[in-house]
């Protein structure tokens, strides 16, 4: 289309409006956050720049919800020595449109003044092999780059990421998308989604010289994002030593074990009981768990304020921190082919164990006293005070082992005499009929309500 | 009845037919959109001799929404209008091409990242689509878990929404800003719910909306956190649930995860009354000021919800009862025009959608509107009509281009019910529900046809009955302000089947189990799930042959909301909000121009843009090819 010309022929554009968007002044302090941080550390100020990609905003929401620390933790200054912290961020930032992407294209221009990290949630698409500038999978702001542009079609993200890249102190990719590609990378796909390393190349390194920090999960732990964020800044500030990061990129202090190692259920798989259907409350390993040969912390850590936690709420790990996720991981809810073997073996050694196990739980679960007395004095079930031949049996060679070299107490007890005021109540004789009654005269019954 | 543009008919009993006589009765002829102002020179030529205050505005991105949302405007500054509007997402996935030819199963899993705000919706719906497809559906208690996940999860969603998003642009800075003669006002107007909320000005509530440091802020932020403790014990992590099964859920449920739900749940009491009151008091303030305040983001009352909440004695998961089991449901299915509840079918809801592509980056898939094609589900399992554009029927052919306002301009569809462009959300719920006859029987929640009762147990702050009036005139301050209702109206929800499920685990046997075993079919079967999300309608279509998904398709309330332009000449209702808004914002010249109240409608629909574009395709074959073939074929669009 011919642009629109007016009677002398000059060409007709609308005039746009220098602060579009920026409903908080154009004094204001750009982005989120910025409050105290420490004036004398090697960093001042640093700017982080929130990116998505190919996303679905889960690691902005899992990051909303990390308490250890909180964002808010960060942004308002509220940890000593770390630096002025501003965040522009799509989903948070106050300011939209122009007033928003402003400091990004100062950031591009080297305009900015002051260091920045850039943040990557979601994978990046393929649409740089576009045959020419237009069409995009993926955007943020339009009009170009540079404050001469003339164009008004949108900015790819792609272009963003890679224009970025040389000025920034750190790149962080956080959730699986943006580390390792996840589910728009996924078999299929029609974008050519790939990780950031994949866009960026082996070779990158940051102004600082480091190379793509991963922070991976779909979504991330929140906490192991910010918590990240803050080992970085204290080793920046030369208040900590510099944080361990594995051959890919990942905490090494968040990823080295094995979920399975720190799971709730584990001691079930020890046992050798495995859940049948889904809602059972044994190990997940034979409804579709991977846990054993998964990467992953949210059994210890919990997935938000330490609560929670896939299989701590009975969910199976399907493997959403490694970059085989999803399609070395599925079809999801089938057992992993490895753990018929593993688990077979848990199942026969497992078997012997619990047996044992139950009979000195039994043990434990009788005081001296009641076994002087051979009675339990509860008034909830029927439980016995004698043991059988095969528990007395047992007891006498576990109380060999458990006292040898030492005290035997199960001795000792046995010669404490029984404390004579036990069932006190019978012995004064109080009638217990009658306080149900003074009680039934204050309470609603049921039908009453 | 229902339809007034479908050509569809009903009989005495109330069958849906096909319109007799007419040969291809689903055929339209497209309305062209208008010219964008900035290719018609006769527009231009007017509008420059105007008043020299005529402006394009882009909001790129537009923050504080959720995912990539771009909004285009062209403004008259002198006379506050707005004379063009174009909403744009731009982001496209292609999720539902990677779904085709995985395990049903994997829908769930994979699915759900198609929306990392509100993941557990799109697991739980998509686990739907499969037991519709399977043949099963949960037990009591299963059903009752994914109750208790998705009331959690809206107890995020509501305060997220209102705090952290939509709440900064009345907050104290951004008042003064635009409007520095309203901020003196509110220094000297006394607040209606000081009793609740505590704040004795206006001013001082405004002052505690800022981002970051604001009071209000930083609760609301405490009570999304809050809310998701009580779900990661049910879903194990939030966003993405990992114990969302088909036929249940695979959660483990103690005594003790009953208490620290309960424990948190009771806490949106107290939260939600504050909350009513604070949007309340911004509401009436806002219209005391200027009345014309009512008329940002206005729009018809057109609406569509299928609901949520199963009861869980009466869903089994079938097409046929679906009706029945959806009118029994905490938020009940139906569809609004003009205000009136024009049916509570749930299969009314599902055979009323159409999508068309015509101003979307896809190719059309029928044979360019003529409809006539041989397609494949002419009818619902039920025997109801459905359109070739209905999502049972689509197929999307991706086609990235140039972004032309004339052309094409989104990665959005434009979804439609009977032709129209609706809007859903958490306020479409609790308008469906105040307007449903015969209401399930609920302890707490009472419609009156005119209003919503919630009836809350006593917490610590007063006023029990608490009860949300129908509006009548429809705008980004009433939408918020029905947000917030909406807090209590879940809590409530929450409650009522927390009581159930101690009562269900309490009574063990085969009610208290959490899953139906299941087998994946190997023969060819379809299944939708019908579950709002947290923001509104979403429907996941599947089509499984072979032990296989062969066609997949999630449709999702960004999708009917940021839609651009239909091919009747209709816009989206972003579009179309934005279009009667009027600019009441002080400055003085136009370059002082920020845009709040545009900004204000945008954000009362509470965007989340990133499950809104995604793609599908049948048996087509799209390999990667189309990026290096289709795109830039129409880069002649320049203004
Ligand atoms: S549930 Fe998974 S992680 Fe936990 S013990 Fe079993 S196999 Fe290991
Ligand atoms: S346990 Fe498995 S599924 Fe859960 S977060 Fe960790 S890696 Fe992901």
């Amino acid at each position: 289309m011919a642009p629109v010309r007016d009677a002398r022929g000059n060409e007709m554009r609308l005039q746009t409006v220098p602060h579009g968007g920026g409903v908080f002044g154009a004094n204001r302090q750009p982005g989120l956050g910025g409050h105290g941080g420490s004036p004398n550390g090697p960093l001042n100020e640093v700017h982080v720049f929130w990116i998505a990609g190919m996303s679905c905003d889960g690691c902005t929401i899992a990051a909303s919800g990390a308490t250890n620390p909180s964002v808010e933790d960060l942004l308002l200054g509220r940890i000593p020595n770390l630096p002025k912290v501003i965040l522009h961020h799509p989903v948070l930032s106050p300011g939209a449109g122009t007033e928003f992407i402003r400091p990004f294209k100062q950031a591009v221009n080297g305009e900015l003044g002051a260091p920045y990290v850039v943040v990557l949630e979601g994978s990046v698409p393929d649409d740089q092999a576009f045959p020419s500038d237009i069409g995009y999978f993926s955007a943020m702001g339009a009009g170009g780059f540079d404050p001469e542009s003339e164009t008004d079609q949108p900015n790819r993200v792609t272009d963003w990421l890679w224009k970025l890249a040389p000025g920034a102190a750190a790149y962080v990719a956080i959730g699986t998308c943006a580390t390792w590609g996840g589910i728009p990378a996924a078999a299929g796909n029609i974008t050519g989604s790939m990780s950031l390393t994949d866009y960026l190349g082996q070779d990158y390194r940051s102004a600082l010289g480091v190379p793509v920090v991963n922070v991976p999960g779909c979504a991330p732990v929140g906490d192991n994002f910010t918590e990240t964020v803050a080992a970085v800044l204290m080793f920046l500030q030369n208040l900590a030593p510099v944080p361990k990061f594995d051959e890919l990129g990942r905490p090494a202090w968040l990823f080295g074990e094995t979920v399975h190692r720190h799971c709730p259920k584990a001691g079930y798989y020890e046992e050798g009981v495995f859940a049948e259907e889904f809602g059972d409350n044994e190990c997940l390993v034979e409804i579709g768990c991977w846990g054993p040969v998964v990467q992953c912390n949210i059994t210890e850590r919990g997935a938000i304020n330490h609560m929670g936690g896939c299989m701590v709420a009975g969910g199976p790990c399907i493997g959403c921190t490694m970059p085989g996720f999803p399609d070395k991981y599925s079809p999801f809810l089938k057992a992993p082919p490895g753990s018929s073997i593993s688990g077979g073996i848990s199942k026969v050694t497992g078997g012997g164990i619990r047996r044992l196990r139950r009979l000195s739980m039994k043990k434990g679960n009788r005081t001296g006293v009641w076994d002087n007395a051979h009675e339990v004095p509860s008034g909830w079930g029927r439980a016995h005070g004698d043991k059988g031949p095969v528990d007395k049996a047992n007891g006498f060679f576990y109380e060999k082992l458990q006292y040898r070299g030492s005290v035997n107490h199960a001795k000792r007890n046995k010669r404490q005499p029984l404390p004579q005021s036990r069932d006190i109540l019978r012995q004064k004789g109080v009638d217990l009929t009658a306080s149900v009654d003074v009680l039934g005269e204050r309470v609603k019954t049921r039908e009453e309500l | 009845m229902c339809f007034k543009n479908l050509p569809i008919e009903f009989d005495s009993q109330g069958n849906a037919t096909l319109k007799q006589g007419v040969a291809n009765p689903y055929t339209y002829t497209e309305t062209p959109a208008p010219t964008p102002i900035e290719d018609d020179p006769e527009r231009m030529r007017e509008l420059f001799a105007r008043n020299g205050a005529i402006r394009r505005v882009d909001f790129d991105p537009v923050t504080r929404v959720a995912g990539a949302l771009a909004f285009h405007t062209v403004v008259d500054l002198d006379s506050r209008e707005v004379l063009e509007t174009a909403s744009m997402a731009t982001l496209f996935r292609g999720y539902e091409v990677i779904l085709q030819g995985r395990d049903p199963r994997d829908a769930i899993n994979i699915s759900s990242r198609a929306c990392g705000v509100c993941g557990g919706v799109h697991a739980t719906t998509s686990a739907l689509a499969c037991e519709m497809a399977f043949g099963i559906s949960p037990p009591p208690m299963g059903v009752v878990a994914r109750n208790l996940l998705l009331s959690t999860e809206y107890l995020y969603d509501h305060p997220i929404h209102l705090s952290l998003l939509a709440g900064p642009d009345f907050s104290e800075e951004a008042v003064r800003e635009t409007n520095p003669e309203i901020w003196t006002r509110a220094e000297n107007t006394r607040t209606q719910g000081r009793e609740v909320h505590g704040y004795e000005f206006m001013s001082e509530l405004m002052t505690d909306l800022t981002p970051l440091t604001g009071k209000l802020y930083l609760e609301g932020l405490y009570y999304t956190r809050l809310a998701r403790e009580a779900y990661v014990l049910i879903g194990g992590k939030y966003p993405h649930p990992h114990t969302v099964v088909p036929g249940g859920v695979s959660t483990t449920i103690d005594p003790s995860d009953l208490n620290e739900i309960m424990l948190r749940v009771v806490k949106y009491f107290d939260y939600g009354r504050k909350t009513v009151a604070i949007w309340n008091d911004i509401a009436e303030f806002f219209y005391d000021v200027n009345p014309k305040y009512k008329d940002i983001g206005t729009r018809p009352k057109n609406m569509v919800e299928p609901g949520q909440w199963d009861d869980p004695f009466a869903y089994d998961a079938s097409y046929e009862n679906c009706d029945d089991w959806g009118r029994r449901r905490w938020a009940t299915p139906g569809v609004l025009v003009d205000g009136e509840l024009v049916t509570t079918s749930l299969q009314m809801v599902n055979a009323g959608v159409e999508e068309f592509v015509e101003h979307a980056f896809y190719e059309e898939w029928t044979g360019n509107g003529s409809g006539n094609e041989y397609y494949k589900f002419p009818t619902d399992p039920a025997g109801n009509p459905l359109s070739p554009y209905h999502p049972w029927n689509k197929e999307t052919i991706p086609k990235p281009t140039a972004t032309s306002w004339k052309e094409k301009y989104s990665w959005s569809t434009a979804p439609r019910w009977d032709r129209m462009a609706m809007e859903t959300g958490a306020y479409s719920r609790i308008w469906t529900a105040a307007m449903t006859p015969n209401y399930r029987q609920s302890n707490y929640i009472e419609p009156t046809g005119h209003s919503l009762k919630i009836h809350l147990p006593k917490a610590s702050l007063p006023n029990t009955e608490i009860e949300w009036k129908i509006p009548e005139v429809w705008g980004a301050f009433e939408r918020n302000r029905a947000r917030a209702y909406c807090i209590l109206y879940t809590a409530a929800i929450a409650y009522d089947n927390l009581l159930l499920a101690y009562d269900l685990l309490r009574k063990g046997g085969p009610d208290a189990k959490m899953s139906t075993p299941f087998k994946v079919p190997k023969d060819h079967r379809i299944g939708v799930g019908l579950w709002s999300a947290g923001r509104g309608y979403l429907t996941h279509h599947m089509e499984i042959d072979k032990g296989v998904i062969k066609n997949y398709q999630i449709l999702t309330p960004s999708t009917w909301m940021a839609s651009p332009k239909d091919p009747f000449g209709n816009p989206g209702p972003y579009e179309e909000a934005v279009m009667a808004t009027p600019l009441l914002e002080n400055y003085e010249k136009p370059e002082d121009f920020k845009g709040i109240d545009v900004l204000r409608a945008i954000r009362s629909f509470d965007p989340c843009m990133p499950c809104t574009t995604h793609i599908h395709s049948d048996d087509r074959t799209i390999t990667r090819e189309i990026i290096s073939c289709a795109c830039g074929a129409t880069g002649d669009h320049e203004h």
